[in-house]
């Protein structure tokens, strides 16, 4: 089966600095990984890579069978429509409803959406991920677990293959960040590989998925699913 | 299907550029303002350039044409004799002769020169041959070549003034550099001023702009609205100074047709029309061309 991510010899610098060193990974269709590490390890770094927002100084970044790493900028929304994103902060566009902000998505990734295929399908997504009754409202009339939600559909409504998600439980409360948590897991059960960066050590503990360690740039560790391991990193946080 | 693509490039390109355009209004309008003027100012040396460059031509038409005088007592043997010779050089065009009474018929419609004929008893202005030269370099030796000649009059031979054309020549080329550098200076001013409004207008939608970004939009339909805003803004600056322009010019020409025709010759309504149409696809180029370089440097893929 061929690896929805994969990550050669990768190292990014940031002029004499190193936010990734010789980084080797891959990532499977239907996966759901955690990625940790103190802040300035390179799990934004590593995110950002997979979106080709960036390139790596050396080393090969393959998604979905694209090579990020030497992609053009001008054929970069081809890695885009397969990377659905989701971030702390939602990133909604604060003057389309809910259900716009899913629709713009897939629309803008194909013209030949129409618009009443793109509000079915956005419908669809707020949906599944609880918000069906909340289409027209606007992300300043939505809680934070709310947006965050929207934002996942949004992520999720054109069925990439992979979905990513920086630091996604960053500004909600517990409760919903597991109820986010259950949403990333009935994703990945439907194939989609999802890779999360968090600081959440409880969620990384409970859920017992893999577990990519980054400390000052370098993997550390790479542990697989269904085992409860030190995190190491926190001794160095 | 055509339909529904046709129907979101509108959608996300056009309208979504007219409507950030009217939002940012207050941003976009010193770049409409300087590239107004800038393209008013354009019209209006456009024309003035034309008409300079017409000018030249009517004076190039008039220096290549030299009246040798004849003397009064000249005889007709000798008047006939230097015509020939003059009709069969190859460099002169054509010869005419202007009688006495003609040249005091023609001095009579100049203003000043009546006044100067009456107080004299005789006719004071002499017949002349008036020879058309092919080039007008070879005015001058023309001019050498017949001022000597028995039938010419000795005081005051031709009407050639050495070096008159080629000064008018040299005021209109400082004419023409003058306006070219100050037209370099407004559209450099122009051309920064809306680089600016639109570095400010991909500011104040960083986010949105990111957003579509990381959703998987193209970058054509990133960058497209904003290339539509600067033809908008553009585009209106080039339709209110292509207006002006021809109004202006409409006005001249109404005003007082035979004068203007004199000091703007081939400056008519058409020419103005012509004129306005240019101001306005120079207002679009203008407009997308400055976006294009904003987006280039400010905007990353």
């Amino acid at each position: 089966m061929r690896s929805i991510v994969e990550f050669i010899g990768v190292t990014r610098a940031y002029g004499t600095r190193l936010a990734l060193d010789d980084v080797n990974l891959a990532l499977e269709p239907g996966e759901l990984a955690f990625l940790v590490g103190p802040s300035g390890a390179g799990k934004t770094t590593l995110l950002k890579l997979i979106n080709r927002e960036i390139r790596p100084t050396q080393g090969e970044v393959w998604v979905d069978g694209i090579p990020a790493h030497s992609l053009k900028a001008s054929r970069v929304a081809g890695i885009r429509r397969r990377v659905g994103v989701v971030f702390q902060d939602y990133k909604l566009l604060p003057r389309l409803t809910a259900m716009e902000n899913v629709a713009l998505a897939l629309q803008v990734s194909d013209l030949r959406v129409s618009d009443e295929e793109a509000s079915d399908r956005a419908l669809d997504a707020l949906e599944a991920v609880g918000l069906g009754d909340r289409g027209s409202a606007f992300p300043h009339q939505l809680s934070g677990g709310q947006q965050q939600r929207v934002a996942v559909a949004r992520a999720v409504v054109a069925q990439p293959p992979l979905l990513i998600a920086d630091e996604p439980t960053g500004n909600l409360d517990i409760e919903t960040s597991w109820e986010m948590m259950d949403l990333f897991a009935d994703i990945a059960a439907f194939g989609t590989a999802v890779l999360i960066a968090t600081h959440n050590v409880e969620i990384v503990r409970r859920l017992q998925r893999r577990v990519l360690t980054l400390v000052q740039g370098r993997l550390v560790r790479d542990q697989p699913a269904g085992r409860t391991g030190r995190l190491t990193w926190l001794a160095s946080s | 299907m055509v339909q529904v693509v046709g129907t979101n490039i509108f959608r996300y390109i056009f309208r979504g550029a007219a409507r950030n355009w009217m939002r940012n209004m207050g941003s976009t309008a010193p770049a409409l303002g300087s590239m107004t003027l800038l393209l008013f100012l354009s019209g209006v040396i456009g024309l003035s350039g034309l008409a300079l460059y017409n000018l030249e031509q009517v004076e190039a038409g008039q220096a290549s044409v030299i009246h040798i005088y004849i003397r009064d007592s000249a005889a007709s043997s000798d008047v006939d004799a230097l015509w020939d010779r003059l009709a069969q050089d190859r460099r002169v065009a054509s010869v005419g002769l202007t009688t006495k009474a003609e040249a005091l018929k023609r001095a009579q419609r100049i203003p000043g020169l009546p006044q100067l004929a009456d107080a004299s008893e005789s006719n004071p202005f002499p017949a002349s041959l008036d020879v058309q030269v092919k080039n007008i370099n070879d005015v001058a030796a023309i001019d050498a070549s017949v001022r000597n000649d028995i039938a010419v009059d000795p005081a005051y031979p031709t009407s050639y003034d050495q070096g008159a054309y080629q000064r008018v020549q040299a005021v209109l080329f400082g004419l023409a550099v003058a306006g070219l550098a100050f037209l370099a200076l407004l559209g450099f001013v122009a051309v920064t001023v809306t680089v600016n409004s639109i570095r400010a207008a991909i500011h104040s939608r960083r986010d949105e702009v990111s957003i579509m970004q990381l959703v998987g939009a193209p970058r054509w339909m990133v960058r497209g609205p904003f290339v539509v805003e600067g033809a908008i803004t553009g585009g209106i600056a080039g339709a209110v100074a292509g207006a002006v322009t021809f109004a202006l010019a409409v006005t001249g020409i109404a005003a007082g047709s035979s004068s203007f025709a004199q000091f703007a010759p081939g400056i008519t309504a058409t020419v103005a029309a012509l004129a306005a149409a240019i101001v306005f696809g120079a207002g679009l180029s203008l407009g997308s061309g400055s976006s294009l370089v904003s987006l280039r440097r400010h905007l990353e893929s």
